[in-house]
């Protein structure tokens, strides 16, 4: 074992029931009071980078009031142009945005919100103006401009220009007009993307973090989300992942390092319109929530957010922190949104004018004029010439992006999912390091259990590459609540193999955040049900992140769900639910039915590059079937003939595959019936070819499977093999599940709740 | 600017008409005055012109469909143009053919003003709710604890009539080219399946069949049951010549024109007892007198004099102006006499009203222009419809003598032949002179021989009295 300690742990909590109080400590509020004069006096700004500050709260405004005014044909470079799409503008937020993005480096990440243009055009601008020249040169590669100078003004004009481009949906946008303004995202800066759902983008941003400390890039996140979000589940979750002990302690053993993510709160003071401050919250301040989830509060501060400033001071300060491994960083940034939730908002139902006037009266833009104008950085002719620079650059991509081609029709499914994988690991992440080595998987007679095979695939990969790490509920120490990664943490570590909170949202978020900054975590779901409390991070973000983004980021991602049916557990351990995450197009859905398939499968999901959602049975976990000793890959997206026949075809997938085998023996056997069963292995790419084939040659089709016939998968196969074989067809394609209803714990009941041999049989005979 | 095709009003007595084709299709240009949709009434097949120039955008009522007249069939304009959207006003089905006034009315006027069916028509009726067996989860009638399979069971009907075959046996039965209605179905309900197919060719002896694969193909594409030929092939192979023999000899449908025709004269022959009589009228003195005329410019034909002197007969004998069921008899109050016009695709009796009121040049005026408006086919309904007496001359047609079928609504008809030269003995000589024989058909439910006898003389005295159309011209 040498050096590495074996990562068991052990706790030791006794009870102690002496009396004590618990100090929660205090929160500093507007601690900052710095100005330009004394921060260009201590040198942490010079006056270029001032400037810079000022154009680009311009720019996010002249742009945000050219959505403003396009909308009403007001905007004259664009007289009447019909801007379609939603008019969330973050007008009165640009201190906070820009002096935010300011203060972080080029390998670093953003994740923003619905009200994001601001964030999104700060960033941009920020990493652009850190670009060497030759960085520049790839970003601007069509351009023939010679000097660091015209390369970064043509940068910037493109910026904008990609960036209205997606507001108005076209071609040349950053996600290709797939995205537009709520899901804008440019992933070359670390922009990993505005998210519509409220709170949706904070677990990708901390998964995402947690991926940078895993990979000790020295990268931070910088998590965009508004005081609206700070009452949402998923985002309560967030901070407690991001919070959590084993990080820091002795139990991430040489490598004991704080997530590096800063929860940048832009409380604005409305969620839509329900008042954050008195109404919709019971604590006086946002940054009271980071108290409830770290002993050091998460270094939680409120800042002023109309100062560009104090915000840049405050990043600055935190992303230090965070790349020293004190992470993470909360900040409360007091900021006003002088719009509506959107320009269908009239805002008097809900504030008053004059709070509106006081708000305006400290302007981050005119309060920083000011200060540029009393350091004698610019006098009043040299801020018109910054304005009028920006408004013409801005005018100019707003005519080009409304000149701008628009997206194919035909491609209107274009990048719906990736075609690559892994084929090659790279060489930085092909050594692995291996602490105790897991005894080899005993085959005998060549046999081993659908569990086990699913165990040496995931850990074949793991060796394989760096990049896969592996998580779930008591998956550690413990080896999962099916022991299927027993030994994997001590293989592995903990920094690959850990436990996670109770927190299926974030299992689920955080591998879409560690997969767009590159890792490929495979995470597990204890039972199947828990994953409609992970609804949006599988079907709002997993599934759609590639193609709302313009396939910019794959999200390559392996999601182990177990399907309990059959244990007597009752209603909300039993289900059986594959269909519903074929309903939301974007994610790839395995169900294998062998120990063969579960090995090959398993280990081509972790290669692809598509989020995969990999449905394993607890009732198939001690089937044991034969996998070679040999490497070996099964296709995604290819069926399999189980067995050969002529009179009927039993489609199957999952446990309804061995049913329908058994099936198939009684009917050969009770009545010389020949069936034939076709195992669909993938519903998400689906072989209908396979399938139709087998059709062609029966002219019978059963369908079957283990979740209740209402919308399920049965039904489309059912569908397109009427539609596409109608006329091979001898006999209405039939389909067999579950009662439509709710698994009962009962056995009597639960025994005839599930699909049996009985029931295909009957199915059979009656279309013969 | 869009302009609707209203459907014309083209008599007094149409207040429907069937669409029978669109000669033009949505995206059509249509020139003003051109023909867009041919249309049939009770009485004929119509053309119907355009009065707009413009593209057709939208046919509102397609074909097969029955319009009340005035309504809006169609939609011309430029290409393009947005149409109003209109939903056709059909007539049920049960107010046409024959009528049921005693039934009283079967519609009833909608708030909008179309006939809205008061129950659905025989055959149609809804299914029973009983039949549907809802599936777990859907309602169940008085009952929460829903123990039904997952698929909702659909019982069908006993009705025997169904023929069920599945599109598997449907399909073999196709590219076979035979006749599935035969079979009979081992499969659930009943049903056939492919074993049933193939059972039923092996008992037929369908593989001893020799067929071309051409031959079969074509014979699937026209639906002719290779079975059948078994036999009758010339040869012992089957080819494309004795399939398209066959498809030669299938009935096709009549022309609509034809199929009224039909329908008119079967009623007529079938329910008023035709019987005949012929008399020979001496037309030596017309033809001269005819010749005469042409030769200073008029051309009056012998259909001419016959309609003058058929109509002042018909004022001798009211009675023949007359129309009876077998129970009542009504006397037309005017004598309208149809002139039966034989077209390329049927014949068509255009009417000369109240001819007795007219002098023979009026006549021939109006009669050269049914005819050739006839034969243009620019004949309106009315002047096609409530003759009282028709005439009918194949006398251009060298024929020695015909008998004809009375028109419907009519209690005779007459029969005009060719005038030829013959031996005829006058004044106790033997004399050649140009005869014709007339032959006339009467009801005899209203009609007896000696009336016939009677008026058919009367025609032929006012025919051959020269003196008469010497005055008259």
């Amino acid at each position: 074992m040498g050096e590495n300690m074996t990562p068991v742990y052990l706790q030791d909590s006794r009870p102690d029931f002496a009396p004590f109080e618990i100090d929660c400590g205090t929160i500093p509020a507007f601690r900052y009071r710095g100005s330009l004069r004394s921060e260009m006096a201590e040198g942490r700004i010079n006056a270029a980078a001032a400037i810079d500050l000022l154009e680009d709260m311009l720019m996010i405004r002249e742009m945000e009031e050219m959505i403003v005014t396009v909308r009403s044909g007001a905007y004259e470079p664009l007289a009447g142009f019909n801007y379609r799409g939603p008019t969330h503008v973050s007008i009165g937020q640009e201190g906070a945005s820009v002096g935010a993005c300011s203060a972080l480096i080029l390998k670093d990440h953003i994740t923003s919100t619905h009200r994001g243009h601001g964030d999104s055009l700060a960033r941009g601008c920020c990493a652009i103006r850190g670009m060497s020249i030759e960085q520049l040169r790839k970003r601007v590669s069509h351009s023939t401009a010679t000097t660091r100078e015209e390369l970064l003004e043509q940068a910037l004009e493109e910026h904008v220009y990609r960036t209205i481009a997606e507001l108005f949906g076209k071609e040349d946008g950053y996600c290709r007009g797939r995205g537009g303004s709520m899901h804008i995202a440019d992933f070359t800066v670390g922009h990993l993307g505005a998210n519509a759902i409220v709170g949706g983008g904070v677990p990708i941003a901390t998964g995402a973090a947690m991926g940078l400390r895993y990979l000790h890039t020295g990268g931070v996140v910088c998590c965009f989300a508004g005081d609206g979000a700070y009452c949402n589940g998923v985002v309560l979750e967030s901070l407690n992942w991001a919070a959590q002990a084993q990080f820091t302690n002795e139990m991430a053993g040489k490598h004991p390092f704080g997530v590096p993510i800063i929860y940048f709160v832009l409380n604005n003071h409305y969620a839509m319109t329900g008042r954050s401050d008195r109404e919709v919250m019971g604590v006086s301040h946002v940054a009271q929530r980071a108290v409830g989830f770290a002993d050091n509060r998460m270094h939680a501060e409120i800042i002023n957010g109309m100062d560009v400033l104090a915000t840049r001071d405050a990043v600055m300060r935190a992303a230090q922190g965070c790349r020293d491994g004190l992470g993470p960083y909360f900040f409360d940034v007091d900021t006003y949104r002088y719009f509506g939730h959107s320009l269908s908002d009239p805002r008097n139902e809900y504030r008053t004018r004059d709070e509106e006037a006081a708000w305006k009266a400290v302007d981050p833009i005119l309060t920083f004029q000011k200060q540029l104008e009393d350091c004698n950085v610019l006098d009043e002719q040299g801020i018109a010439a910054v304005v009028k620079r920006v408004r013409g650059r801005n005018a100019r991509a707003a005519v080009r992006a409304a000149q701008a081609a628009d997206p194919p029709p035909a491609d209107v499914i274009k990048y719906m999912y990736t075609d690559t994988f892994v084929d090659k690991v790279p060489p930085e992440f092909a050594k692995v390091e291996v602490l105790e080595p897991l005894a080899p998987i005993k085959r005998v007679n060549g046999e081993i259990t659908y569990r086990d095979a699913i165990k040496e695939a995931v850990v074949e990969e793991m060796l394989r590459d760096s990049r896969v790490i592996f998580y779930g509920e008591d998956v550690a120490e413990y080896g999962g609540a099916f022991k299927l990664s027993k030994g994997m943490l001590e293989m592995f570590g903990r920094s690959r193999v850990f436990n996670t909170p109770i927190s299926e949202a974030c299992i689920c978020g955080t591998a879409v955040g560690a997969a767009m900054i590159g890792l490929r975590p495979v995470v597990e779901l204890m039972y199947m049900d828990f994953l409609l409390m992970a609804g949006d991070q599988v079907g709002n973000q997993a599934s759609k992140w590639h193609y709302m983004s313009g396939a910019q980021v794959e999200v390559p991602m392996v999601l182990r769900v177990s399907v309990g049916a059959g244990k007597g557990y009752g209603g909300q351990h039993s289900q059986t639910l594959e269909s519903t995450v074929v309903h939301v197009p974007g994610m790839y859905v395995i169900y294998p039915s062998t120990a063969y398939d579960a090995k090959g499968l398993m280990k081509s999901a972790i290669r692809d590059n598509n989020p995969v959602m990999f449905v394993e049975s607890q009732g198939l976990y001690n089937e044991k079937g034969p996998v070679p000793d040999k490497e070996y890959l099964v296709p995604i997206g290819v069926a399999d003939v189980k067995r050969e026949g002529s009179d009927v075809t039993l489609v199957a997938y999952g446990p309804a595959v061995p049913l329908a085998l058994k099936s198939a023996e009684r009917l050969q056997a009770e009545s010389s019936v020949s069936a034939e069963v076709v195992d669909l292995r993938t519903l998400v790419p689906l072989d209908l070819e396979t399938v139709l084939m087998s059709v062609q040659k029966t002219g019978r089709c059963v369908v079957i499977s283990q979740a209740v016939s209402v919308g399920s998968f049965t039904g489309e196969v059912a569908s397109r093999v009427q539609q596409e074989a109608f006329d091979y067809l001898d006999a209405p394609v039939m389909r067999v599940g579950a009662k439509n209803g709710i698994a009962p714990q009962s056995h009597v009941l639960e025994a005839v709740f599930y699909p049996r041999v009985e029931d295909i049989l009957v199915a059979v005979k009656s279309i013969l | 600017m869009v302009k609707a095709v209203t459907m014309p009003k083209l008599g007094q007595s149409e207040e429907t008409v069937k669409i029978v084709k669109w000669r033009k299709q949505v995206g059509d240009a249509v020139a003003k005055g051109e023909i867009i949709l041919e249309i049939e009434t009770d009485k004929a097949v119509l053309e119907v012109e355009s009065f707009f120039a413009g593209t057709l955008l939208k046919v509102v009522a397609g074909e097969g469909v029955t319009v009340p007249v005035q309504t809006t069939v169609a939609f011309i304009g430029d290409p393009g143009e947005a149409v109003p959207d209109v939903a056709p006003s059909t007539t049920p089905a049960a107010t046409h053919g024959p009528k049921h006034e005693s039934m009283g009315p079967l519609t009833r006027p909608s708030p909008d003003g179309h006939p809205l069916p008061l129950e659905r028509e025989k055959g149609l009726s809804p299914l029973p709710a009983e039949r549907v067996v809802p599936s777990g989860g859907d309602r169940v009638r008085g009952s929460v604890t829903s123990q039904s399979s997952n698929e909702g069971s659909f019982q069908p009907s006993a009705s025997p009539e169904v023929f069920r075959i599945s599109p598997r046996a449907l399909k073999l039965a196709k590219e076979s080219a035979i006749d599935p209605t035969q079979i009979a179905g081992t499969g659930p309900g009943g049903r056939i399946v492919e074993r049933d197919v193939r059972d039923y060719l092996e008992a037929h002896g369908y593989n001893r069949l020799r067929i071309t694969p051409t031959a079969k193909k074509l014979a699937a594409r026209e639906g002719i049951d290779l079975l059948s030929l078994a036999g009758k092939a010339n040869g012992n192979q089957i080819t494309v010549a004795d399939i398209e023999r066959i498809v030669s000899e299938r009935p096709k449908p009549l022309a609509h024109i034809r199929q009224i025709i039909a329908r008119r004269l079967t009623e007529s022959y079938t329910h008023a007892p035709h019987f005949f009589v012929t008399v020979s009228a001496d037309i030596t003195e017309v033809e001269a007198l005819r010749a005469t005329l042409k030769a200073q410019g008029t051309a009056y034909t012998v259909s001419d004099f016959i309609v003058k002197a058929a109509a002042m007969a018909l004022e001798e004998f009211p009675i023949v102006n007359s129309v009876s069921d077998g129970e009542a008899v009504r006397a037309h109050s005017s004598i309208d006499l149809g002139l039966a016009v034989a077209l390329e695709q049927g014949l068509v009796v255009p009417v000369i009203r109240h001819a007795n009121e007219l002098t023979l040049a009026e006549i021939h005026l109006r009669a050269q222009d049914l005819t050739a408006r006839a034969r243009s086919g620019r004949l309106m309904p009315d002047e096609m419809t409530c003759s009282t007496f028709t005439i009918s001359n194949m006398g251009m047609l060298d024929v020695e003598n015909f008998t004809a079928i009375i028109n419907p609504g009519e209690s005779a008809i007459l029969a005009v032949s060719s005038g030829a030269k013959q031996p005829v003995v006058k004044n106790d000589q033997v004399v050649v002179r140009t005869m014709m024989k007339m032959t006339l058909s009467s009801d005899h439910r209203l009609i007896d021989g000696a009336l016939a006898a009677r008026f058919l003389n009367s025609i032929r005295k006012h025919f051959e009295e020269i003196s008469l159309w010497q005055r008259l011209t």
